[in-house]
């Protein structure tokens, strides 16, 4: 497209039909330099899109996974969450459910409370007499978690059960206690008052940790929570899926406005900080890989035109002594780099479309180092990156042909003509 | 009032700490529609005085006035100016820029003036048919003999209809034959279209030609035909026995 353009622009511009000509008359050379540019620009391109993918598979992971795109708890309880966690609880009755509903952009609510407690295994084989172990549990309600958190079931072991009679073990728990599926397990945890309950409840399964140091957890169903911490028809937390996570900020904000000061409402960004934190790193590392890219390929096309001034040097004193104006000979070298840089971002443009669509049919999949399932990560590009790059593809090799154009246009004429 | 009017114009280059003269003092009238031959040994500074006269190089010291105007001095855009609407160059090596077919080589002396497209694509034509290039319009330089070469430079030096031509030992790359034919066609031209021709050369058969020759030994001028062509002819003499 680039070059159809440059091609229709020629015929308006003799300059720019001098400087197209120009380009293809060392072939070799400028198939060389093109190459350069194709490649730098796909390499930046890819990595930028894998990047994407990857990013959004965290992204996805965490919201998908684990947090929901917003939650919505008690004003305080974050803050207070190790020393109280069931004291701020509220109502998660249809009034306050209804207020939630009505936000626009809301697409699911999944009620949860988070707290601790302790559990025992009946007796097993080689475990005769089991150890009560500490574990972190989340409560869930196991039709209405699945429609914030579609993903959390993928961490769970095959022919894993969660209902309101199973609860789903950390594999490290499940693993110490030798648990089988289906076998009894009692619950006991404090209320928020101090005093000591229990549940009879059944292995439903395992799962993988979601983050590394997720030892002793477990997701129980939030009914069993409710009777076991005897919170009848309370949560400490309500978690929300949204139809449109760009939109997560606006909608957070009008939640807060409809819940008023009795409620936080934090968003999964500031809910995980350091997810931000992590692909500010990786983003800043890509930018500096491509930044060398960049520049390594615009080398090249800085050196390609400077050879071709000096080359051309007699011409250029033809040219001048006919009576082209300095400010012309610097443009129409600045336009043989202009050229350059588009046919070599047209290139780059199709390469990097290539690979990272045919990466995307594919998916990359891999175990990311600390991570405790392989994730898939389908490469994209976005529009604002790929048109940023194709301009600094375009707009370096015209910068990094500045030097040569103006080494051009102050030839001597005389000199020049004597090929000096 | 001369077209061309030199006075005390010298030039010397600079060769590392020593000063090589090049022109010493050069005085040089130029009637408009003359043809005209600067002659002499290499190294003698017809190429130095040819640049000057082309505004392509300063002159150290002296008047140079083209049509009564000073042009000593001027800037270089202003000197690429005045290049451009006033002087026409033929060059030895034939100087065509090689991406360009002949037709946009002869117009490309017009390329960044604002003119009527279809009257210069006329007035191109016109030339070419003049010295005979018709046929080869669309063709590139390289498809091109020497002396088809030579015609597409005299083509564009004429395009701009300038006040003089000047051409640097325009046959020197040619063969007798061909030389001769773009001789004629130079004489045909300043015949027909009035057009100044200022050139300079070893050959004698050149000087014969001419209407004037004018002797150049270094750095300086020997006016008057009949006493240059004497000298050139003993010079010549002399280099033929
Ligand atoms: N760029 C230069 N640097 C140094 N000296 C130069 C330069 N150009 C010319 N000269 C010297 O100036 C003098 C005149 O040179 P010029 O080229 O004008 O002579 P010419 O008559 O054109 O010779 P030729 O017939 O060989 O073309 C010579 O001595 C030459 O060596
Ligand atoms: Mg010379």
């Amino acid at each position: 497209m680039a070059l159809r353009l440059l091609l229709v622009a020629s015929v308006m511009n003799p300059l720019l039909s001098m400087a197209l000509r120009n380009v293809l008359r060392n072939r070799r050379r400028t198939l060389i330099t093109l190459a350069a540019v194709t490649i730098g620009v796909a390499a930046v391109g890819t990595i930028r899109g894998v990047l994407n993918g990857l990013q959004q598979s965290i992204v996805r992971g965490s919201i998908e996974g684990t947090l929901g795109a917003i939650q919505v708890h008690r004003t305080g309880y974050l803050a207070n969450v190790l020393s109280t966690p069931l004291s701020l609880d509220f109502e998660a009755d249809e009034a306050l459910l209804g207020k939630v509903r009505s936000v626009k952009g809301v697409k699911a609510i999944a009620p949860r409370i988070q707290f601790a407690g302790s559990l025992t295994l009946s007796a097993t084989e080689g475990n005769d007499a089991p150890e009560a172990l500490f574990f972190g549990a989340l409560a869930v309600d196991p039709l209405l978690e699945p429609k914030v958190c579609p993903q959390r079931s993928t961490f769970f072991t095959d022919g894993t059960v969660l209902d309101d009679t199973h609860v789903v073990l950390g594999d490290a728990l499940a693993a110490a206690f030798g648990a089988k599926n289906g076998a009894e397990a009692i619950l006991l945890a404090p209320d928020r008052d101090g005093s000591l309950n229990g549940e009879l409840a059944f292995v439903g399964g395992a799962m993988r940790a979601i983050m590394p140091g997720e030892m002793k957890i477990a997701v129980v169903p939030l009914s069993l929570a409710q009777r076991l911490l005897r919170m009848d028809g309370r949560v400490t937390e309500l978690a929300i899926a949204v139809d449109d996570l760009t939109q997560v900020v606006a909608i957070a904000e009008q939640l807060r406005v409809v819940l008023g000061p009795a409620y936080e409402v934090h968003t999964w960004e500031e809910l995980a900080p350091e997810r931000k934190t992590i692909m500010g790193i990786q983003n800043g590392v890509s930018a500096v890989v491509s930044g060398v890219f960049m520049m390594l390929m615009l080398l090249g096309v800085a050196n390609t035109m400077l050879m071709s001034v000096l080359e051309r040097t007699r011409e250029v004193g033809t040219m001048m002594a006919v009576g082209l104006t300095r400010g012309s000979v610097l443009w129409l070298f600045l336009l043989e780099a202009l050229v350059l840089g588009a046919m070599g971002a047209g290139g780059g443009f199709l390469l990097m479309s290539v690979i990272t669509l045919g990466l995307a049919s594919k998916g990359i999949h891999f175990t990311p180092p600390s991570a405790t399932m392989a994730i898939e990560v389908i490469p994209f590009l976005t529009p604002g990156f790929t048109v940023v790059v194709l301009f600094i593809a375009m707009g370096g090799a015209v910068l990094f042909a500045l030097y040569p154009a103006f080494r051009a246009s102050r030839l001597r004429p005389v000199q020049a003509l004597a090929g000096r | 009032m001369a077209l061309i009017s030199l006075k005390g114009i010298t030039k010397s280059y600079q060769l590392g700490r020593t000063s090589v003269p090049a022109l010493r003092g050069v005085e040089l009238d130029v009637e408009a529609g003359e043809f005209t031959v600067v002659m002499g040994p290499s190294g003698s500074g017809k190429t130095t005085l040819l640049n000057i006269i082309g505004l392509l190089d300063r002159a150290d010291a002296g008047s140079f006035k083209l049509d009564g105007e000073e042009l000593a001095g001027r800037d270089f855009n202003d000197m690429a100016a005045l290049r451009n609407r006033k002087i026409g160059f033929i060059f030895q090596s034939f100087n065509l820029i090689p991406v360009l077919d002949v037709r946009e080589n002869i117009e490309f002396p017009c390329l960044l003036r604002k003119e009527d497209r279809t009257a210069l694509r006329k007035r191109v034509e016109l030339l070419a048919e003049e010295v005979g290039l018709t046929s080869v319009l669309k063709h590139r330089p390289d498809e091109l003999s020497g002396g088809q070469r030579q015609r597409v430079a005299i083509a564009r030096a004429l395009v701009t209809q300038p006040e003089i031509v000047l051409a640097d030992e325009p046959t020197a790359n040619l063969d007798s034959g061909t030389s001769e034919q773009i001789l004629q066609l130079m004489e045909r031209l300043n015949a027909s279209r009035g057009v100044t021709f200022l050139f300079s050369t070893h050959d004698p058969r050149i000087m014969k030609r001419a209407r004037r020759v004018v002797l150049m030994a270094d750095g300086k001028l020997v006016d008057g035909t009949a006493a240059a062509k004497a000298e050139v002819q003993g010079v010549s003499g002399l280099d033929h026995s």
